[in-house]
């Protein structure tokens, strides 16, 4: 992240911009720097067997489409609003109605009307009209029809790389419309004539390739376990042995990629894996099915399918019962509604072996994972507090004044609300919510999900997690909150440039990283830091 | 006047409720042929995980888990609209968004005022009218008047009647008004606004202004629907108005945005309950990918996973 970026918040200003149908339905294609996305390299294209593989880039006038660019553009659309009901009914039935105009996180921080969410569905439903609508055909602009040119594409590209799809919108529409999926659709008519975004693309080659969106080789992977468990060693004297690639284990153990070595993502993963020690789990990690995320879920269908089928595969190939799911987000959106879905025989492959989860510490069944097989991390943790299977000190939190970020996926895309509130709540003395508007199914994005953690969306970024920015300095000056806990590996990575970006005297993390400060293991040695080295006890001052 | 009478009363009638009829069915075969290939619940409450975690009252609705929960969800929202209920406005000054009830408050007013309006009208189709419209009739009207110009001079007021023009008149302004909703506002949001406006018009001219005689009407009505109209129509100018609006809104309603109120039916965020990890969804469409299996990946990394092999398959701290 570019240093000079911070200096620029005094001059921060959002433009309002209104204007009318008729200049919304001219194609913006205007490619502000902050706004819009790098093309993909031809590298990654190749190595996915992407349509019309070429190097092209977002600035040229000349975007080197196919020559009958359009005629697939329109056939694809015809295709999918067969195989997608949501597409079909989400074009039709739009009223208008404006409900969802200021939910978007990039529309309070832009002002910019395309946006608005009813508006950059708009940008897809002109197109839809002309050419499948009799109103569309008959009455032309008057009906909000307007003509496919490459023009729109580069607005699609542009704006469709604008929307984090955190469903926040949908929750307020009345028929609930949701942008995330237009935006998916819109995504994957892009991709059939060889339009992607770089970063999204780098990330899904790496991982249909070596198992992870880092491009981390098996080797790697191990590397950072063993830097963990050094770690960990140094903190806390004890010695832990993790599992990874061993047949046979009760649980399979997937976690975002993210969590192997970046910052502040570390230190929850070493309370993973202080956890899984402490209860003397039987489970395993992978270096096949090394990424609990999937980058093909922000490209298209098949892109998503290629990475979705390894952790099916992976739990079959060792044996495992069943799935457990470290903190991430898109992952969970996956996982809840989409890995049991996109996977054909693996699936019916994996259940040979594959059991209903069931908590071998605390004998609960988790039944509605009972298909999957796959249970969140928090979930199982709610389930091992509950029944006061760890041994807890609270006051090794005391240093902090805790607020939780509901990560857009697994609040709106799978309901995970309060395990999180209570796995927090039974290991912080000090906890509390931000306002109503920004939390549960109404919390903001943090501004970077679905392939918007590009450096090249710096402001985009910057300007998209204001309100969620606006939402934790309301917490720290009431309050004193000095730490938010997030359960997703993007937020990880987003909201700590975010906090910086609006000088927020504040730090994040994951929640289990909270559950490990507090948790007293067997045979410890004296603790008076926490796992980032923080002394314990006095209220923790954080440098802006 | 008869032939007039004629194609107002009768042909355009005929012509509007059969584009109506067919339209709508097939938007809705449409909708029904198409796949869906994934649960998608926007789920807006906590899910159903552990037993014992809190779980309020609307969560068991807003993230439903089983069939009837998934009934009750759609029921509130086209009854309530439950969604439409949770807006907020967010205020870039104070950095805030603050609940907002307007736009929940006359969209159901409209709607409801519709409804009932529509019952209402049962009365000139059905001899003799149930007890249901008689009473709905009752109790819209509770509020009697003594109109001057009019014929008979005491009058009920049908409260809905007015409601409905208030909240129409709200719908239509906000788009005007406010700056967000009129960038995005389309001419068809407005033509769906003005046909409604003058049906709802001129029903209210015909109720207090300009009586009409009733009596006519009812023959007509009746005589439509049962595909036996009369002859020799001479209709009031009004009711060959307000007959002209319907038939326009009847026939353009299938190619509109108006299909809203079958969509929401079919909308798989709302229609679905949130339960895939307990049930899976299958996606008739399905094909199989080819990605990167364990024999590829172990020929790609074969010297690192042999040595993850030499280890034991266990990652233990380094000896010091």
């Amino acid at each position: 992240m570019s240093e000079q970026k911070f200096e620029d918040l005094e001059k921060f200003e959002i433009r309002q911009q209104f204007g009318n149908w008729r200049e919304l339905l001219k194609p913006t294609t205007e490619m502000r720097k902050g706004y819009y996305s790098y093309a993909a390299l031809l590298r990654d294209q190749e190595y996915l067997n992407l349509p019309y593989p070429r190097e092209w880039n977002t600035l040229d006038e000349d975007w080197k489409l196919p020559p009958n660019w359009k005629e697939i553009i329109i056939n694809k659309m015809d295709e999918l609003r067969r195989k997608y009901r949501s597409f079909q009914v989400f074009m039709d039935i739009c009223v208008r109605c404006g409900a969802c105009a200021d939910k978007c996180h990039y529309y309070i921080g832009t002002g910019d009307p395309k946006n608005m969410p009813v508006v950059r569905a708009e940008l897809l439903r002109s197109i839809y009209r002309k050419y499948f609508t009799k109103s569309g055909k008959v009455f032309g602009e008057y009906a909000g029809a307007r003509e496919l040119t490459e023009d729109v594409i580069k607005e699609w590209f542009l704006y469709y790389f604008q929307c984090s799809e955190c469903r926040r919108c949908s929750v307020f529409c009345p028929y609930g419309i949701d942008t995330a999926e237009i935006t998916m659709l819109a995504r994957e008519l892009l991709a059939s004539i060889g339009i992607s975004q770089r970063f999204t693309l780098i990330s899904a080659a790496a991982c249909v390739r070596t198992g992870n969106h880092l491009g981390l080789n098996p080797g790697g992977v191990v590397n950072s376990i063993q830097y963990a468990v050094d770690d960990i060693k140094e903190i806390t004297g004890v010695d832990i042995e993790v599992p990874v690639n061993k047949k046979g284990a009760e649980i399979l153990f997937v976690t975002p990629s993210g969590d192997y070595f970046a910052q502040p993502h570390w230190f929850t993963f070493m309370g993973y894996l202080m956890i899984f020690h402490e209860l003397g789990l039987d489970y395993t990690m992978s270096t096949y099915a090394a990424e609990g995320g999937n980058f093909g879920f922000f490209h298209s269908f098949e892109v998503a399918k290629k990475i979705n089928q390894k952790i099916y595969k992976e739990a079959k190939r060792l044996g495992v019962k069943w799935i457990l799911g470290g903190e991430c987000g898109h992952m969970w959106r996956i996982k809840h509604q989409y890995m049991a879905t996109y996977a054909d025989d693996t699936y019916d492959d994996a259940l040979k072996v594959l059991e209903e989860p069931v908590n071998p510490i605390t004998g609960t069944v988790f039944e509605n994972a009972s298909s999957t097989k796959m249970v969140h991390i928090l979930e199982f943790l709610a389930d091992i507090l509950k029944h006061k299977k760890l041994k807890i000190d609270k006051s090794r939190n005391d240093h902090l004044r805790v607020t939780h970020h509901d990560s857009c996926n697994i609040a709106r895309g799978m309901g995970l609300l309060e395990e999180p509130r209570f796995v927090l709540k039974s290991v912080c003395n000090y906890y509390y919510d931000m306002p109503d508007h920004a939390i549960r199914e109404k919390s903001y994005c943090c501004g970077s999900g679905a392939g918007l953690l590009a450096d090249e969306l710096f402001e985009l970024r910057m300007r998209g997690g204001m309100p969620r920015a606006m939402a934790v300095k309301y917490a720290h000056e009431k309050y004193g909150v000095n730490h938010v806990t997030a359960a997703c590996a993007i937020d990880r990575a987003a909201i700590p440039t975010l906090l910086q970006y609006w000088k927020l005297p504040v730090q994040m993390g994951g929640v289990t990283e909270l559950v490990a400060n507090a948790m007293v293991m067997k045979g410890e040695s004296e603790r008076d830091t926490d796992l980032r080295g923080n002394p314990l006890g006095e209220y923790l001052e954080v440098e802006v | 006047m008869s032939f007039l009478g004629t194609l107002v009363g009768v042909v355009i009638p005929y012509v509007a409720a059969f584009i109506f009829v067919v339209g709508v069915l097939y938007r809705v075969f449409q909708w029904s042929k198409c796949a869906v290939p994934f649960n998608i619940t926007t789920t807006s409450g906590q899910q159903y995980s552990l037993p014992w975690l809190n779980r309020t009252f609307m969560d068991r609705f807003d993230s439903p888990y089983t069939g009837w929960e998934t009934a009750v969800r759609m029921l509130m929202e086209v009854f309530l609209f439950r969604s439409l209920w949770k807006n907020v406005r967010y205020e870039l000054p104070g950095q805030t968004a603050v609940s907002t009830k307007w736009l929940w408050l006359f969209g159901l007013m409209f709607h409801w005022s519709l409804l009932t309006v529509l019952i209402r009208h049962f009365r000139f189709f059905l001899e003799p009218v149930p007890w249901f419209v008689t009473a709905i009739t009752r109790l819209d009207g509770f509020i009697e008047v003594h109109l001057s110009w009019f014929q008979p001079h005491v009058v009920n007021i049908m409260v809905t009647g007015l409601l409905l023009l208030i909240a129409l008149l709200y719908l239509l302004i906000r788009r005007i008004a406010f700056p967000k909703e009129r960038t995005f506002s389309l001419p068809s949001d407005y033509i769906a606004l003005f046909l409604l406006l003058g049906v709802v018009v001129t029903g209210l001219l015909m109720r207090y202004v300009i009586p009409v005689n009733v009596t006519e009407v009812k023959m007509l009505a009746q005589g439509l629907l049962a595909f036996n109209p009369p002859s020799n129509l001479d209709l009031h100018w009004l009711f060959m108005l307000h007959l002209l609006f319907v038939s326009t809104l009847l026939a353009y309603f299938p190619f509109s945005k108006l299909m809203h109120s079958a969509g929401i039916f079919f909308s798989p965020t709302r229609n679905m309950p949130n339960n895939p990890r307990a049930k899976r969804h299958i996606n008739p469409w399905n094909y199989p990918v080819k990605g990167v299996d364990w024999d590829e990946f172990y020929e790609n990394f074969k010297d690192d996973l042999d040595e993850l092999e030499n280890m034991g398959y266990v990652v233990k701290p380094e000896e010091v």
